[in-house]
């Protein structure tokens, strides 16, 4: 996917729209061949909602009781997908060359694809959404109804603040009991963070935990406007100058801050994807999807 | 001199020099990795913005009409004008304003003695191509007057009857006295009395007896100097002897009657000028142009009661303005 197309992504206001249009370039590489077994091991019946496929209604029901029903069938895995969103205030850095991008939109739209490939596959999946002090936490569930909350939920969150201490996501990390895959969106910039501490230990419970670290352009180019002043947006202190003679040290800093955690995750034994928020969306989720390995 | 208070408008910058945000930072745009970089010093730049730019214009306002308020600057508002003067005839003046061009307009009607100078005072109240026109028996000044604007004066005469001046002589050479009061000519007509009254002016006292107390006068031109006694301490200037009594002022001269016409008419002049008053003299009518070495006259003060009321009520709005602010 082109330039145009991130930028077109950008600018586009609804999510699901975007979505159904990166997965449709992504073609069926990272389907995973586990089809969905409608009816393995019955369990229930329940109240046919709009989204459902029609192939699950059972139709000799729906003839004699003039209703829509769906088998429930007893699922063989438990795998549930949980998708971590950063919310904090840096995710709101813009990229310098695309007008109307930031990390937060490119990570909630790739947030938002996980999502929709997890509802595909009929796994439960959940949100947890950690900025401005705060966990914001929507429980895993399956079917497309969840699918719309979780997205809803994504466009909702806003970059503000910083991430929540240690404790408050330590006390929020009873969500995961049963072996689920965990994707983090993070701009990685505060490492070691609660978040981190919080994702080590996740992998440390055996969870597939798989880091996805933001970045733009600019970032990695060191190529800033030197005209500007710059903040930092979660620390209230101080101006900062960029100019050339501090290219040199902006990129030591960087990747000196980059190789650690790269290194970190490795030790751990977490797949950390580092992205540009500038590349297409379908190579990013492509790598991010990838199982390690192969 | 009032006018010089206009150089005093430059306070006006230190509300200015006041009010003006001397420092702005520069807005800061927020980077994410800016932790990467050093720390810099906060650049800041002079930048003309303004606090309260209200309180500020109220108070320079404040200031501006203070300074007006002190230098009482004069608004002109008169247009074209007729000065007419009382006791002009009429008919002369619907004449005259007619040929001129100003028969509609506005028309002021002051007493001759004051018009030359009432104009000269209100000179700065015309505008600048008004035309100002006096008409009437306008007297002629002791010295030619200077206007700042073109003044044009037409005059005309204004014929009176004949002023009465009465005499009563007590003399045996009465003839040779009376002789020499019918020389006198003029508007004056010289009236001699039978018997002194209430209108007699002047008392020819050519007798060795004393006059009768009860008679007053106020001159008497005496010839015996024994008969008053205040004339022996009296001052004299070239022969004549003055003197003030209950009676009235007294003139003595050792060579009354007057023998030559030369001694006649210097005391009929000094009469003239020292009791009668001089005689009245209708000044030629004639163009002032506008002399710029005149210096402007002293402004009246006529706008000073508006600009003082202006000026409370500036100085309650900034007061409240100022103590809204700090609130």
């Amino acid at each position: 996917m082109s330039l145009a197309n991130t930028a077109l992504i950008a600018h586009t206001q609804k999510l699901d729209l975007v979505i159904r249009h990166v997965l449709a370039g992504l073609g069926h590489g990272v389907h995973a061949g586990r089809e969905r077994g409608a009816g393995v091991e019955f369990s229930e019946y329940r109240a046919y909602v709009p989204g459902d496929e029609w192939r699950r209604v059972d139709w000799k029901l729906a003839a004699r009781a003039d209703r829509y029903f769906v088998r429930e069938a007893e699922r063989d895995s438990h795998v549930a997908v949980w998708l971590v969103l950063d919310a904090s205030a840096s995710m709101a850095e813009p990229s310098r060359s695309v007008d109307g991008l930031d990390k937060l939109g490119y990570a909630r739209m790739l947030l938002g694809c996980v999502a929709a490939i997890a509802q595909r596959q009929g796994d439960a999946f959940g949100l947890v959404v950690v900025g401005d002090g705060k966990v914001a936490f929507t429980p895993a569930l399956r079917g497309p109804r969840q699918l719309q909350r979780v997205l809803s939920q994504l466009e909702r969150a806003e970059p503000k603040g910083s991430l929540p201490d240690a404790g408050t996501l330590k006390a929020s990390l009873h969500f995961a009991q049963s072996p689920s895959a965990i994707y983090a969106a993070s701009d990685l910039l505060d490492w070691p963070s609660p978040l981190s501490i919080a994702l080590t230990r996740l992998r440390q419970m055996r969870h597939d935990v798989r880091v996805l670290g933001l970045q733009t352009r600019a970032e990695i180019d060191a190529s800033f406007s030197s005209e500007l002043a710059y903040r930092d947006p979660e620390r209230e202190e101080g101006v900062f100058r960029f100019g050339s003679d501090l290219r040199e040290g902006y990129r030591r800093n960087r990747e000196d801050h980059f190789g650690a955690v790269s290194a970190e995750c490795r030790k751990n034994d977490m797949p950390l994807t580092l992205a540009a928020i500038e590349q297409a969306p379908v190579e990013v989720l492509r790598r991010w999807l990838r199982r390690p390995g192969r | 001199m009032n006018s010089l208070w206009w150089f005093a408008l430059p306070i006006l910058l230190l509300p200015i020099w006041w009010h003006r945000r001397k420092r702005v930072q520069n807005k800061a745009a927020p980077m994410a990795t800016a932790r990467f970089l050093p720390r810099a010093e906060p650049r800041q730049t002079r930048a003309w913005r303004w606090s309260d730019p209200l309180l500020l214009l109220v108070r320079c306002l404040l200031l501006a009409v203070l300074v007006a308020w002190l230098a009482d600057p004069v608004y002109p508002w008169r247009g074209d004008t007729l000065v007419v003067l009382d006791g002009a005839d009429a008919a002369w003046v619907e004449r005259e304003a007619g040929q001129a061009g100003l028969a509609k307009a506005e028309r002021v009607t002051l007493a001759p003695a004051q018009a030359l100078h009432w104009v000269r005072t209100h000179e700065r109240e015309w505008r600048l191509e008004a035309r100002v026109m006096v008409l009437g028996d306008v007297p002629m000044p002791a010295s030619t007057p200077l206007f700042g604007r073109r003044l044009e004066v037409r005059t005309q005469p204004r014929v009176s009857g004949k002023i009465e001046r009465h005499v009563y002589i007590a003399s045996e050479r009465a003839p040779q006295w009376r002789r020499m009061f019918a020389a006198v000519d003029g508007p004056e007509k010289i009236v001699i009395d039978e018997t002194p009254g209430a209108a007699t002016s002047l008392i020819v006292w050519d007798r060795p007896d004393a006059p009768p107390a009860s008679l007053r006068a106020g001159l008497w031109w005496v010839t015996n100097p024994a008969a008053f006694p205040e004339l022996a301490k009296a001052r004299t200037l070239d022969g004549l002897r003055y003197a003030d009594s209950a009676r009235g002022r007294l003139w003595h001269h050792a060579a009354w009657p007057p023998q030559d016409v030369g001694a006649a008419r210097a005391l009929l002049d000094n009469w003239q000028q020292l009791h009668v008053g001089p005689r009245p003299f209708t000044m030629q009518s004639q163009v002032f142009p506008a002399s710029s070495s005149v210096s402007a006259p002293e402004p009246s003060g006529a706008l000073r009661g508006i600009l003082l009321a202006i000026l409370v009520a500036l100085f309650v709005l900034e007061r409240s303005l100022a103590h809204a602010r700090r609130r």
